[in-house]
């Protein structure tokens, strides 16, 4: 067999061999309670829920952040980070936590937050003093 | 009727436009011209090239002119236009107006069109015989640069984006303040409401913007030569000399996008809080994989040259590298990336411009590759193993298959897009690591190696016997470098900082020969070889042994809802002025500034030993603003040392409030806790919550203002002094007799929220009753922060600048070739 021959065999088996891995490290979007019975690190996406708030308190704890999270079936879990309050939580329009369910409330190793892109138009309100004020989007 | 808005300049603006449509004629105009330049036979008819000239000339004017009027409108604040509207606000500096420049799409689309028409210049002035080919190409592709700038309807398809569109256009201002435009008369004078610029995203601020889009640019905006050139040798079927005159210009866009990727790495180092140096951000992917290509390009490239083997490799990584730069712009503008990238553009409706693009460029390529299929100069003779170019090649087949798994995990959206699908790579950080580290093992391992092969055919015992000395030597050195930066954690680890090691050994040995006139010819790619393994080296300590050092040392919070089976949290919190043990530091808030918007914390780091001497002192300054729009912005500072980087960024701060103002009806003491009450005796120490605080001798003789003293008065000082870990604060509280009354003069040490009175002399007991205030807790400032350790980084950077500088080297090598062939 020819070498260029061999080096084109070894190659594609890399490149098997590295979308085959890929396939395995792949997951889709959970829920909480598909979460609630697995026993790995779950995505679960969802919005936070801004009545009930946020809750850190630097004083007592710099490393929890707690709030209450709906996901897309509607259920509403308490999450929390081990860690401070991720910048610009209160813009996000939809976040992903990465982590476990234990006893109904969701241990966070992770937030991803989608924000209004920062190159994104934003709707301001410009009041009559010139004051600047955000305006919300419907 | 039309309203008539006051106070707009529009004057500006449809000059801008101007420039905008005539730099899109131009640049149509020279492309045809020298289109048919080429398809000219007659070699003394230059009409067609002269016109081709003349047009891309004015395309660079007009270039020149589109950036120098959306810089008036920028400095002067005209508001009236969407982009300055969004990107610039009157508080910025002039230096970061000018990032503010290319913050947007149509910037940053300007800033490529204008290095792609300086490039098309040189290659006017020193293209010779290339000029019509490779000219055809580059204003072909300036073609659809400027069109992304028109921003006009053509069919009811809006084409590009502009500049100077008015922020009436692109805005809907009376849903943006309905109350106030739904009068008339306010509609009509509108940019009296409009008193300033969004401003510029924070992160943006930061000097490495103002200099890293340019030379990223700069390296995408040169990608392109390699392309056209390649293009004209297939098109003119000049397939051999096309490589002396393409490979200083493949080498520079290789040193200028990869300087710039580089400088990107740094900005987020400095200006970024995610931690590190490179996260695999979907945007920092786009760019390293033309890099990638082209690097392998370069490669094989040069093993034609020498060999006159594997040409059609080489043609075809130039011309993928290109195609690649359009998809990486496709990826992070077409805001398809919108759900996984933090910082990609969002859709300004160029989805199908970006893909026409993609789309003439694959098939300009494929239509002369096959057209000419058959005379390629193709060889289908294997190559030698013990040759040099057998494993520049197996190097380059290493580096594409490399860039195929970033550009595939990358693409998961798009795939997800295409099929309709949602899935996500759980840990892509890692997933790139893994496979990552394995091809630069790889990669490192080649091109040491291969230094001791020579081209065509090498003895393989004298190739072994010279090898054998740099693998041992490689393998002692590896063995120390393992064990001092303890990376021996991980097996992948060990391999790689051995291969990298071997390449930085082999390599050097090949700079023994420099002064002779066959190891000058070698000393570029040696020197950007071991500056290449050295970078590599750095990033692998960097990344693989960073490790958080605020961590607690005294980790014990018992507070409801926190369970202890968690990890210890990566934040520590501090009160101004209370030191904290954390690991080998102490550290102390000392203070903080505020220079709207940004707030500058001060926080000292102190290494105490068991004799509680300070064997090492430094500050870092860290900043914050509190945006409005983007909540707690906070950028790191970082210690530097030779050997590590201490890396600091705030995660929380306590949020600006009023200031409680002083007014009658209010205790001094209500703001502070029940006091402690203390008989001390000079020399006594207490502990306070923020420091030690010690008695000094009485002073008889207070000076107080403001207050007459009768002889038979008493008045005396009490000077207190507090030392919070070396820094000393002092207070003088006050007792006074007078007549049969006793007064007391409290002092307070706002810093450390301390209010000390002295209220008793005990003239029996030598002692005096102090009475000690302090601040509750919630009263006090506080931050949270968190510090990374980066031990030797520095490779990083020193290995960035050692192969800058053999790129430059090779760069002057192969122009040299090219006026003496």
């Amino acid at each position: 067999m020819r070498k260029s021959a061999i080096i084109g065999l070894i190659t594609i088996a890399i490149c098997i061999g590295f979308l085959v891995s890929l396939n395995a490290e792949t997951d889709t979007y959970s829920n909480f309670n598909e979460a609630s019975s697995s026993n790995k690190e779950e995505h679960v996406i969802g919005h936070w829920e801004k009545t009930k708030g946020t809750h850190y308190d630097a004083i007592k704890d710099p490393n929890h952040f707690a709030f209450y999270m709906k996901d897309e079936k509607g259920d509403v879990k308490k999450v929390v980070l081990n860690g401070t309050k991720p910048q610009d939580f209160e813009r996000s329009e939809k976040l992903v936590v990465i982590g476990k369910m234990e006893n109904e409330t969701f241990r966070a190793s992770k937030i991803l937050m989608k924000c209004p892109s920062k190159y994104n138009d934003e709707m301001v309100e410009v009041s009559q003093d010139g004051q600047v004020k955000q305006y919300k989007k419907s | 009727m039309d309203i008539q808005f006051i106070g707009e300049n529009l004057l500006p603006g449809k000059i801008g436009q101007f420039f905008i449509v005539l730099s899109f004629a131009a640049s149509l105009l020279s492309t045809i011209a020298y289109f048919f330049a080429v398809k000219n036979k007659d070699e003394q008819d230059k009409s067609w090239t002269k016109l081709g000239r003349i047009s891309f000339l004015v395309n660079l004017v007009s270039i020149i002119g589109i950036g120098s009027t959306l810089f008036y409108l920028i400095l002067n604040h005209y508001n009236e236009y969407n982009y300055v509207y969004a990107h610039s606000s009157k508080e910025l500096p002039v230096y970061y107006i000018v990032s503010a420049f290319w913050e947007g799409q149509e910037g940053s689309f300007w800033l490529w069109a204008f290095w792609q028409s300086i490039l098309g210049t040189i290659l006017i002035w020193k293209g010779k015989t290339w000029e019509n080919g490779v000219m055809t190409v580059i204003a072909f592709s300036q073609v659809f640069l400027t069109s992304m700038l028109l921003g006009v309807e053509i069919f009811g398809q809006r084409i590009g984006s502009s500049p100077f569109i008015l922020l009436r256009d692109a805005v809907d201002l009376k849903s943006m303040a309905p109350v106030v435009f739904a009068d008339p008369e306010n509609f009509k004078n509108y940019l009296k409401f409009i008193v300033d610029g969004k401003g510029l995203n924070p992160l943006l601020q930061n000097y490495w913007m103002v200099i890293h889009p340019p030379t990223l640019f700069l390296g995408f905006a040169s990608m392109v030569v390699p392309f056209a050139y390649g293009i004209t040798a297939l098109w003119t079927r000049r397939y051999k000399d096309w490589v002396k005159p393409v490979l200083p210009w493949t080498l520079f866009a290789v040193m200028i996008l990869g300087t710039g990727i580089i400088m990107g790495s740094f900005w987020a180092y400095e200006a970024l809080n995610f931690g590190g140096f490179w996260a695999w951000d979907p945007v920092e992917n786009a760019s390293i994989i033309p890099w990638l290509t082209l690097i392998a390009g370069v490669h094989v490239l040069i093993a034609y040259k020498n060999t006159g083997h594997a040409f059609f490799t080489a043609m075809a990584l130039m011309l993928m590298s290109f195609i690649l730069v359009l998809y990486a712009s496709f990826l992070t503008r077409s805001g398809i990336l919108g759900d996984t990238s933090v910082h990609s553009f969002t859709d300004l409706g160029m989805f199908g411009h970006l893909i026409a693009y993609i789309l003439a460029f694959v098939i300009i390529s494929v239509y002369f590759i096959a057209t000419r299929w058959n005379e390629l100069p193709i060889t289908h003779k294997d190559e030698e193993t013990y040759s040099r170019e057998f494993w520049m090649f197996i190097g380059a087949l290493v580096v594409t298959v490399a860039c195929l798994q970033v550009i595939v995990t990358t693409s998961y959206p798009v795939f997800n897009k295409i099929f309709g699908t949602s899935k996500l790579i759980s840990n892509p950080i890692e997933y790139y690591n893994k496979w990552q580290s394995g091809f630069a093992f790889l990669v490192t391992l080649i091109s040491g190696f291969s230094q001791y092969l020579k081209y065509k055919r090498t003895d393989p015992r004298r190739f072994y016997s010279s090898l054998i000395s740099s693998i041992v030597f490689s393998l002692v050195l590896t063995a120390l470098f393992v064990y001092f930066t303890k990376v021996y954690t991980n097996l992948m680890f060990i391999l790689l900082t051995f291969s990298c090691l071997f390449a930085v050994l082999s390599n050097a040995r090949l700079l023994t020969g420099i002064f002779s006139s066959k190891g000058s010819k070698l000393a570029g790619s040696a020197i950007a070889h071991i500056g290449f393994a050295i970078l590599l080296l750095g990033a692998l300590v960097a990344a693989a042994t960073s490790k958080v050092v605020s961590i607690n040392a005294t980790n014990q919070i018992d507070v409801r809802d926190f369970e202890k089976n968690q990890k210890p949290g990566e934040n520590i919190m501090l009160f101004k002025n209370e030191p904290k043990k954390m690991g080998k530091y102490t550290v102390t808030y000392i203070s903080d500034t505020t220079i709207a918007p940004n707030t500058i914390y001060t926080l000292n780091f102190k290494v105490i030993d068991a004799a509680g001497k300070v064997k090492e002192e430094f500050e870092v300054n860290p900043n914050v603003q509190q945006n409005e729009k983007m909540g707690l912005i906070s950028s790191p500072d970082t210690k530097h040392y030779l050997t590590s980087d201490i890396y600091t960024h705030m995660t929380s701060v306590k949020a600006n409030e009023e200031e409680h103002g002083d007014h009658e009806g209010h205790a001094e003491e209500e703001n502070f806790k029940a006091p402690r009450i203390v008989t001390l005796a000079v020399g006594d120490t207490i502990h306070t919550s923020s420091g030690v605080l010690t008695v000094n001798p009485i002073n008889r003789n207070p000076v107080v203002k403001h207050l007459k003293l009768a002889p038979s008065d008493l008045a005396i000082g009490l000077p207190l002094v507090v030392d919070v870990s070396g820094k000393i604060y002092k207070a003088e509280p006050l007792f006074l007799v007078k007549g049969n009354n006793t007064f007391d003069f409290a002092r307070n040490i706002e810093e450390l929220g301390l209010r000390l009175r002295f209220t008793k002399v005990l003239p029996d007991q030598n002692k005096f009753e102090v009475q000690v205030y302090e601040k509750p807790q919630q009263a006090k400032d506080w931050v949270v922060f968190k510090s990374i350790e980066f031990p030797l980084i520095n490779l990083y950077w020193v290995g960035t600048i050692i192969m800058v500088v053999g790129f430059l080297i090779s760069i002057f090598r192969r122009k040299k070739e090219l006026k003496t062939s």
